[in-house]
């Protein structure tokens, strides 16, 4: 008899819960609720650490449009491609989405996005984005129609220490040879180390950019489709930061994700290494904004300054929308100059638009100034990786990270490696060609 | 003239030696058991020291012992990021789904453990199958399935989707317990007048509680440390569940690891405190159901 009360307990039990998970079920979404406001759902590809930045600037435009109401959901960055790919398969798209050029192409192959060009030639935006992040948003699609309105890039740079360098009586390098002999000197292992390798997750791109930097080399492709990235000049860059492992680099690089490496910088033993803008609120954690400064990419012995152009992240709206209008509205108000500039001066990266980059915010971060400076300079040449095949992704991260791990164990040869990496391009560049001919 | 009291321990009264051979022994053990242990907790218990020393120091900080102590970084998750809600949304989820795969595999297991019937055996075998099938290839399927159903966005899409993924190898578990219970005291209550559903109550049920605990647990604890689907069936923010919630801490260009541990911290304690409860049925549970189907 115990036992049967037991079981009714239970019962009674699960059958609260169940109100409250039906409680908390599904509603209709998007759409028009009882009301007579319009929602719309949009997804941030970044859910987290920006939240309450978005959470800021919906409830700016929902005080500007009292009849559309955002709904806000942010998707971890490391699953939002699959998170995408299954709202698509399954129809359930939100209506506006934080979309980076890195897997823009996959969306726009499944013709999950509507084209924003009609939409920027009437906007209050039009002419005021950076045209170098409205080509290479054009560049990755095959068509070269505009999915994805831009709203921030990033750029490599070299983060040191001023301490560590100025102890050393360094300064932050301008040319290869100049960073090589500094790395050198910061190096007192295993107390220093003067460099940090990102040998594991993400190795690839980072190695691509000091490689094309080193290089000069323009393009990714040759006239012929060959890979550039064999080219002998990327070869010996790749031999000579290799030969930094453990020399110059913690033990620990060969698998270091970003985080690790960051964590390696912000925790003193590293006095330079190579990220992004994006990393710029850790370092300030860990150090203070006046002990930390950042220094573009070097340059090689062709003088030219040559970058590897970043994701360009920004906005799409969803061709399942039920509420285009309103979903352009709110794109419009996330790339305006106020919002724009805002969301840029919260996260450390460059504003797309151009009445934005002129704000005094800026000019208290030099490292920013620097980089806007410099993705403006008509000296630097953007070299655009080839986002828009479909393997690009699978290339650089699953077929070769393990590679670059080999090289710099001493396994396979820095030319072995370069070569295996180009022919692959090469062969995707073909195919995606022949596809699109 | 001092008196010079000589006392023995009991064995060296019993033996009439000072039994150097029990000490050796004693070292023997230590190295052969001891030290193994001591290294595997050791080996298991840095991590998790680790994520307490990174979720109570301060930011920047690189002790390695929590002090100065503060509770920043679960300010944070709890109220910034949200793991108030989210933890609600896995208790319900997590005992909902527990509830169900144990009642299921209780009904389940006992008809494949008392019954013969034709097909029985190819009904095991495609139990057994099942457990091959990996998540991530059902999700499109599944996806598809929930929204026909409306239950995009809700949580009956977890508590239904992690409830069926239990079952196969619960129900399996569950057949061997049952199976432990000799038949002839269920016949027994039977004849003293029960029904075979009385019977099931008073006679079998009881002696199944290990068995209860151990696919319960393993039900609450898989539906807990659930992601994928918990981000994929759900485009809500305020019914996401812990596990998602965890990977906020992870932006792009930049990882909380104060946050990330002290999230880690809010999501093993649940786990932590369930295991406590339950680890003394756990290992009988678990070598009942296993030996015997």
């Amino acid at each position: 008899m115990r036992t049967i009360k037991k079981v009714c307990t239970a019962a009674v039990a699960v059958l609260a819960l169940s109100a409250t998970a039906t409680a908390c079920g599904s509603d209709s979404g998007s759409g028009s609720g009882g009301s007579d406001k319009t929602t719309i759902t949009f997804w941030d590809n970044n859910g987290g650490v920006r939240t309450p930045i978005y959470q800021e600037l919906i409830k700016r435009f929902e005080k500007a449009n009292p009849t559309i109401h955002v709904e806000y959901v942010g998707i971890p960055i490391a699953s939002v491609q699959q998170k995408y790919d299954t709202a698509v398969a399954g129809g359930e798209t939100p209506d506006v989405g934080g979309v980076t050029t890195s897997y823009l192409a996959n969306l726009t192959g499944q013709q999950a996005l509507e084209p924003a060009d009609d939409w920027l030639a009437k906007s209050q935006a039009n002419g005021k984005l950076l045209d170098s992040m409205l080509t290479s948003v054009k560049e990755t699609t095959p068509d070269g129609k505009l999915y994805l309105v831009p709203a921030t890039s990033n750029l490599d740079v070299v983060w040191y220490q001023k301490e560590k360098l100025s102890a050393a009586g360094v300064e932050a390098p301008k040319t290869w040879d100049d960073f090589f002999s500094s790395v050198d000197k910061l190096t007192k292992a295993p107390d220093q180390y003067g460099w940090t390798i990102r040998g594991g997750a993400g190795s690839i791109f980072q190695l691509l950019a000091e490689a094309y930097a080193y290089s000069g080399v323009t393009e990714f492709f040759d006239s012929s489709g060959k890979s550039t990235v064999n080219d002998p000049k990327n070869v010996e860059l790749v031999t000579k930061i290799a030969a930094l492992y453990k020399k110059n680099t913690p033990e620990a690089d060969v698998t270091n994700d970003f985080p690790k490496m960051v964590a390696q910088f912000t925790s003193g033993k590293v006095a330079m290494m190579h990220h992004n803008l994006g990393s710029y609120n850790d370092h300030v954690k860990a150090f203070g904004a006046d002990k930390i400064d950042a220094y573009p990419m070097p340059v090689g012995e062709s003088g030219k300054r040559t970058i590897v152009a970043n994701p360009v992240d920004g906005f799409a709206v969803f061709k399942n929308s039920k509420n285009k209008e309103a979903a352009w509205k709110f794109v419009d108000f996330l790339v305006s100059k106020e919002s724009n500039s805002y969301w840029n001066q919260q996260t450390g990266q460059i504003p797309a638009n151009k009445e934005a980059q002129a704000d005094s915010w800026l000019d208290e971060r030099p490292y920013l100034k620097n980089a806007v400076e410099v993705l403006g300079d008509p000296g630097t040449t953007v070299v655009s990786p080839p986002y828009y095949l479909p393997q690009f992704s699978a290339i650089t991260k699953a077929d070769t990270e393990p590679l670059f791990q080999k090289v710099l164990l001493g396994q396979m040869k820095p030319q072995e490696f370069l070569d295996t990496m180009a022919t692959k391009l090469t062969e995707a560049q073909a195919e995606w060609k022949k596809s699109h001919s | 003239m001092a008196t010079e009291v000589i006392t023995r321990r009991p064995a060296e009264v019993r033996t009439g030696a000072t039994a150097p051979r029990p000490r050796r022994k004693d070292r023997g053990r230590v190295l052969r058991l001891h030290i193994p242990l001591v290294l595997y907790l050791v080996f298991t218990l840095v991590p998790f020291y680790w994520m307490i020393v990174f979720a109570l120091r301060p930011t920047g900080s690189t002790a390695p012992v929590p002090w100065p102590i503060t509770f920043e970084h679960f300010d944070t998750v709890w109220n910034d990021i949200g793991y108030a809600v989210f933890f609600q949304n896995s208790v319900i989820v997590g005992v909902l789904s527990l509830f169900f795969t144990t009642v299921i595999a209780l009904m389940g297991g006992y008809a494949l453990s008392r019954f013969r019937f034709r097909g029985r055996t190819a009904f095991m075998v495609a139990l057994l199958c099942t457990q091959f099938i990996p998540g991530a290839m059902m999700l499109i399927p599944l996806f598809t399935i929930f929204r026909g159903l409306g239950l995009i966005n809700s949580l009956w899409s977890l508590v239904v989707a992690d409830t069926v993924f239990n079952l196969p190898l619960s129900i399996i578990l569950m057949s061997g317990f049952v199976s432990a219970v000799p038949f002839q005291v269920e016949e027994a209550a039977m004849v003293d007048g029960c029904t075979r559903m009385r019977a099931f109550f008073a006679v079998v049920l009881p002696q199944l509680r290990p068995g209860l605990i151990a696919v319960g647990s393993f039900a609450f604890i898989h539906t807990w440390n659930n992601f994928l689907f918990a981000l994929m069936f759900i485009s809500k923010q305020d019914n996401f569940t812990i596990p998602v919630g965890l990977s906020y801490t992870i932006g792009e260009y930049s990882a909380d690891f104060g946050a990330l541990a002290a999230g880690g911290v809010v999501a093993a304690i649940p786990v932590v405190c369930v295991f406590a409860v339950i680890q003394r049925y756990l290992v009988h549970g678990i070598s009942a159901g296993a030996v015997k189907g």
